[in-house]
C-alpha cells in the first residue's frame, strides 16, 4: 500500500514536470504580445521593445525556461505580468470561490443526479427512467453558458433573487461572497447532474441484474436495503469515479461559467490570462491544474478501498 | 442617498425570507461602475488604454484638461498659460494649496519632476520630447517649459488623461510608480483584481470654482465611494445595470438598446458619435506602397454595407467622410469626394492601369471587436469584385497587436479610435508612425500644422491634410460610430464621454 502510494507520487512528479515543460513551449508558441497589450493601442514598437527587455522576455528561450524551470522547483512561480504580483498570491486569491463553486455544484449534482439515477435504474422504462434519460441528455446538451444567461436573465435581473454577477465589494462578508455562488453553482450543477445521472443509472442497472441481488431479494430481504445496501454499494466504484472526475474539471475553473457570472475564480483568471498573454499566470494554471487532477484521481483511487474490501494496491 | 447596491443581506436569508436580494443601500452614497476590464496600471503615463483613463482621472490630475467643447482648460494650472510670440516660452502658473493623497503639498518640484518623467517615459510624452528644451521651475509655483521648436498641440497633450502628463509627488518618481498617489477628487482605498477597485473621497481636495464644463471646473466629490468593476462579458455588463447592481455601465452591446429604453431601472446613454473605425494602411512594405493600388482600394470599399454589417442598426453608425464629426471645430469636407465610392468597376480599371499582379491583400483583423471582423468581411467581397486577391488574416488581438509592429505582415490593420480633440493627437499622420506614411506635400503640411499657433491658419492646414488623406490614401476613415453606455435611471451629472467621470453623479 504504502509503496503503491510512493509509486504513485513518483509518476505524480513526473507528470506536473512533463506539463510544466509543455505549459511553457505552449504559451510561447502562441502568438500576441503582451508588452503591445499593456501599453495600449497607440504604443510605439520602441515602447513595446523597451517593455519587452524590461519583463525578460527579450531573453532566449531556453535561459526563460530554465530559470522558470528552476524557480518553479523552489515553488517560485514567478510574477504575473498584468497584475505585477506573484502568481501564487494572484492563484491564491482565485481558490476560494473556485473551490466553493466546485463543492456547491457537485453537491447539487449529486443532489439531483444520485437519487434519480437510482430510481430510474430500479423503475427501467418507466415513464421516470425515460424522463430521467431525456432530461439528462437535455441538461448535456444544453451549453452551459445559455443556461447561466437564462437564469441570470430571469432569476437576477427580472425577479432579483439573486445577485447577476461578481463576488461582492469590499463589505461583503463570507455569506455575502458564498450568496454570489448560488447562481452559478445552480448552472454548474444541472449541467454536470447529467453525466452523474447517466453513470448512476448504468451503474446500477449493471449492479441490479447480478444474482446475488437476485439472491437476497429471494430471501426476502426488503427492496429498499436491497437496492441502497448491496446494489449501490457495489455500484459505487464507477460513481465515484465520474465524480471524482467532475470534481477536479471543476476545480481547475468552470470557464464559462465563471466568466458569465463574473466569479474572479481560476477559470476567469486563465482566461483573461490567455487574452492578455500573462505567460507566468497561464503557466502557474495549468501546473496548478494537473496538479489537483493527479491528487483528485489518486484521492479516488484511495476511496476504492474504502467502498470495495476487494480492492487491493 | 444611496446610489449603487450592497448586497449586504445574505442571499440565503433573503430566499428564506421570500423576498428579493437588493438591500438596501447605507447611509454611504457609492457608485458601482461596471467598465470592460481591470486596467493595466493605475499611472497613467504607461498607458494610452482608455480604461485607464477612465479609472485613473479620478484619482491623477494632470496641469491641463478639457471642457465640454473640448478646449483646453486649467485643472492643476491656474490658469492657461502665457505663450511668447514665437510659440517656443510656456509659463504656467501652479495652483497652491493642492495637496496630494499622502498629504505633501503640491508645487513647481513636483510638477517639473513629473513633466520630465513624461518626456522620458510616457508614450505621448516621448513624441514630443524631441522638441522641449527644457522644463524648468521658474518660481514655487512657476513652471516653464520651453520649445526648441514651437509645438502647437502641447497644450492638448498636458490636457490628454490618456498617456497622462499626470502631476506626482516628486520623492515618489522613478522609471515606475510603485503607489501611484496624485491630487485627484477620489483615492484609492483597496483594490482586488479582477473584483473591484475602490476609490474613497480625497477629504483634502481642492477643487476648482468654475462651473463644471466637462471635465474642467468645479469637481464636486458627490459620491462617498465610487467602485469600478471589471466585467468582461458585455451581456453581464447588460444584466448587472439591468438588475440595479451597477448604477453605470460602460460598452454595451448594440442589441441591448432597446432592452434598456424598455427598462425601468436604467436607461441608455448614447455617446454620438463615439469614434471612427480605420483601415490602417502600410506604407512601409508591400502591396499599397503603390498609390494607384490605394486608390483602387478607396474606390472599391462599400462604406454604406461594411457600417450596416457592423452595426446592424442606424442608431450606431454614420456614414460619414470628414475626419471630424458635425458640430467640432476642426470639422471640413475638403477631400471627401472620394468618400464612399463604392465603385468596384472603376476600382478594377485602376487596378489593372496600376499592373496589379494578384499579389494577396492582407487584411489583418481580429474577432475580439466583432464589428472589425464584419467590415472586414463586406470590404473583403467588394475587393475581391474590383479584381483584387484578398486575404484575411483574423487573429486574436493579442496577436494582431504583435503582428502590426511588423510590417513585413500585413498590409491594411483594423482598428478605432475615439474623436481625439486634437487632430495631431493622431499618430497616423506622423510618417514615423508604424503606418510609415511618408509623403513630402503631406509632411510640410503636418509640420506647420504642428508648429504654428494661429488657430485659424491651423484650420486651414487641417483641411489641406484632410484633403491629403484622401488624394493619399493615408489611412481610411470607415465612417462614425456610437458607443452604447447605461445609467441607472434619475442619475444625473455622468457626461456622455469617451472616458466618464463620476465626481459629479448624483441620483435624484
Amino acid at each position: 500500500m504504502t509503496r503503491y502510494i510512493l509509486k504513485r507520487i513518483v509518476g505524480m512528479i513526473v507528470v506536473i514536470f512533463l506539463v510544466l515543460t509543455i505549459a511553457f513551449v505552449i504559451v510561447r508558441l502562441a502568438p500576441g504580445d503582451p508588452a503591445a497589450l499593456m501599453l495600449g493601442p497607440d504604443a510605439t514598437p520602441e515602447d513595446t521593445a523597451a517593455l519587452r527587455t524590461r519583463l525578460g522576455l527579450d531573453q532566449p528561450i531556453l535561459v526563460q525556461y530554465l530559470t522558470f524551470v528552476g524557480n518553479a522547483v523552489r515553488g517560485d512561480l514567478g510574477s504575473s505580468i498584468f497584475f505585477n504580483q506573484p502568481v501564487v498570491e494572484v492563484l491564491a486569491g482565485r481558490v476560494e470561490p473556485t473551490a466553493f463553486l466546485s463543492l456547491f455544484s457537485l453537491l447539487i449534482s449529486l443532489v439531483i443526479a444520485t437519487p434519480i439515477g437510482i430510481y430510474a435504474a430500479y423503475r427501467r422504462g418507466s415513464w421516470l427512467d425515460q424522463g430521467a434519460i431525456t432530461a439528462a441528455m437535455l441538461a448535456a446538451s444544453i451549453p452551459s453558458f445559455w443556461t447561466g444567461l437564462m437564469l441570470q436573465r430571469y432569476l437576477a435581473t427580472d425577479l432579483g433573487w439573486f445577485p447577476a454577477s461578481g463576488y461582492g465589494g469590499p463589505d461583503a462578508d463570507f455569506f455575502d461572497r458564498m450568496g454570489y455562488l448560488i447562481l452559478p453553482s445552480i448552472v454548474l450543477g444541472i449541467v454536470n447532474s447529467a453525466l452523474i445521472l447517466r453513470f448512476t443509472r448504468a451503474s446500477m442497472l449493471d449492479i441490479l441484474g447480478e444474482d446475488y441481488i437476485r439472491t437476497a431479494r429471494s430471501k426476502g430481504m426488503g427492496e429498499a436495503r436491497v437496492v441502497l445496501r448491496h446494489a449501490l454499494k457495489n455500484a459505487a466504484i464507477p460513481i465515484i469515479t465520474v465524480v471524482g472526475l467532475t470534481f477536479a474539471l471543476l476545480v481547475s475553473g468552470a470557464v464559462v461559467t465563471e466568466r458569465v457570472f463574473n466569479i474572479p475564480g481560476m477559470g476567469n483568471l486563465v482566461v483573461g490570462a490567455v487574452l492578455r498573454r500573462d505567460y507566468p499566470i497561464i503557466q502557474g494554471t495549468l501546473i496548478v491544474v494537473a496538479t489537483l487532477y493527479v491528487v483528485i484521481n489518486l484521492a479516488t483511487d484511495l476511496l476504492y478501498l474504502v467502498v470495495d474490501k476487494r480492492v487491493k494496491y | 442617498m444611496g446610489i449603487g447596491f450592497d448586497h449586504k443581506a445574505g442571499v440565503l436569508a433573503a430566499l428564506l425570507a421570500g423576498a428579493a436580494i437588493v438591500a438596501p443601500a447605507g447611509a454611504q452614497t457609492v457608485i458601482d461602475v461596471a467598465i470592460i476590464g481591470e486596467a493595466d496600471t493605475f499611472d497613467p503615463m504607461m498607458s494610452t488604454k482608455d480604461v485607464v483613463s477612465i479609472v485613473t482621472q479620478h484619482f491623477v490630475e494632470t496641469l491641463y484638461t478639457f471642457d465640454e467643447s473640448w478646449a483646453v482648460a486649467p485643472l492643476l494650472a491656474t490658469d492657461l498659460p502665457q505663450i511668447s510670440d514665437d510659440g517656443l516660452v510656456y509659463t504656467i502658473g501652479i495652483r497652491e494649496g493642492v495637496t496630494f493623497h499622502d498629504g505633501s503639498t503640491m508645487d513647481a518640484a513636483d510638477v517639473v519632476a513629473s513633466l520630465n518623467r513624461w518626456l522620458e517615459v510616457s508614450t505621448r510624452g516621448k513624441g514630443v520630447a524631441g522638441k522641449v528644451a527644457s522644463v524648468e521651475a521658474t518660481g514655487p509655483y512657476e513652471v516653464t517649459i520651453t520649445m526648441s521648436e514651437a509645438y502647437s498641440p502641447l497644450l492638448s497633450l498636458l490636457a490628454f488623461s490618456n498617456s497622462a502628463a499626470a502631476v506626482y509627488p516628486e520623492e515618489i518618481l522613478g522609471d515606475t510608480v510603485e503607489q501611484v498617489v496624485g491630487t485627484g477628487p477620489y483615492m484609492i482605498a483597496e483594490h482586488v483584481p479582477d473584483q473591484y477597485l475602490q476609490l474613497v473621497r480625497f477629504d483634502g481636495y481642492v477643487s476648482r470654482d468654475e462651473p463644471s464644463s466637462g471635465s474642467a471646473g468645479k469637481r464636486e466629490q458627490i459620491p462617498d465611494e465610487i467602485r469600478f468593476v471589471p466585467v468582461p462579458d458585455p451581456n453581464t455588463r447588460v444584466e448587472g445595470l439591468l438588475s440595479g447592481q451597477f448604477a453605470f455601465a460602460d460598452g454595451l452591446p448594440a442589441e441591448s438598446f432597446a432592452r434598456l429604453e424598455e427598462s425601468d431601472v436604467a436607461d441608455p446613454l448614447l455617446l454620438k458619435p463615439f469614434g471612427w473605425p480605420i483601415f490602417a494602411i502600410n506604407h512601409k512594405e508591400g502591396l499599397l506602397t503603390s498609390r494607384e493600388i490605394r486608390l483602387a482600394l478607396q474606390a472599391a470599399l462599400p462604406i454604406d454595407d461594411m457600417l450596416y454589417a457592423a452595426f446592424g442598426d442606424d442608431n450606431f453608425f454614420v456614414v460619414d467622410g470628414p475626419l471630424y464629426p458635425e458640430g467640432w471645430a476642426w470639422r471640413t469636407d475638403a477631400g471627401t469626394e472620394r468618400y464612399n465610392q463604392n465603385d468596384q468597376k472603376a476600382a478594377a480599371e485602376m487596378l489593372k492601369e496600376a499592373g496589379y499582379d494578384g499579389t494577396p491583400l492582407r487584411i489583418l483583423t481580429s474577432r475580439q471587436y466583432e464589428f472589425h471582423f464584419k467590415m472586414a468581411e463586406v470590404a473583403r467581397q467588394a475587393l475581391e469584385m474590383a479584381g483584387f486577391n484578398v486575404q484575411m488574416d483574423v487573429v486574436d488581438w493579442a496577436t494582431l497587436g504583435q503582428r502590426r509592429d511588423d510590417p513585413a505582415l500585413w498590409d491594411i490593420y483594423i482598428t478605432h479610435s475615439p474623436f481625439l480633440p486634437e487632430p495631431a493627437l493622431t499618430s497616423m499622420y506622423e510618417s514615423s508612425s508604424r503606418l510609415g506614411w511618408a509623403e513630402p506635400e503631406k509632411d510640410a503640411i503636418f509640420a506647420e500644422f504642428t508648429t504654428e499657433t494661429d488657430e485659424a491658419r491651423r484650420f486651414e492646414l487641417f483641411e489641406q491634410l484632410q484633403a491629403k488623406v484622401f488624394e493619399d490614401v493615408g489611412f481610411i476613415k470607415i465612417g462614425g460610430f456610437n458607443a452604447l453606455m447605461g445609467v441607472q435611471q434619475g442619475m444625473t451629472g455622468i457626461p456622455a464621454s469617451p472616458w466618464p467621470f463620476f465626481w459629479n453623479a448624483k441620483s435624484e
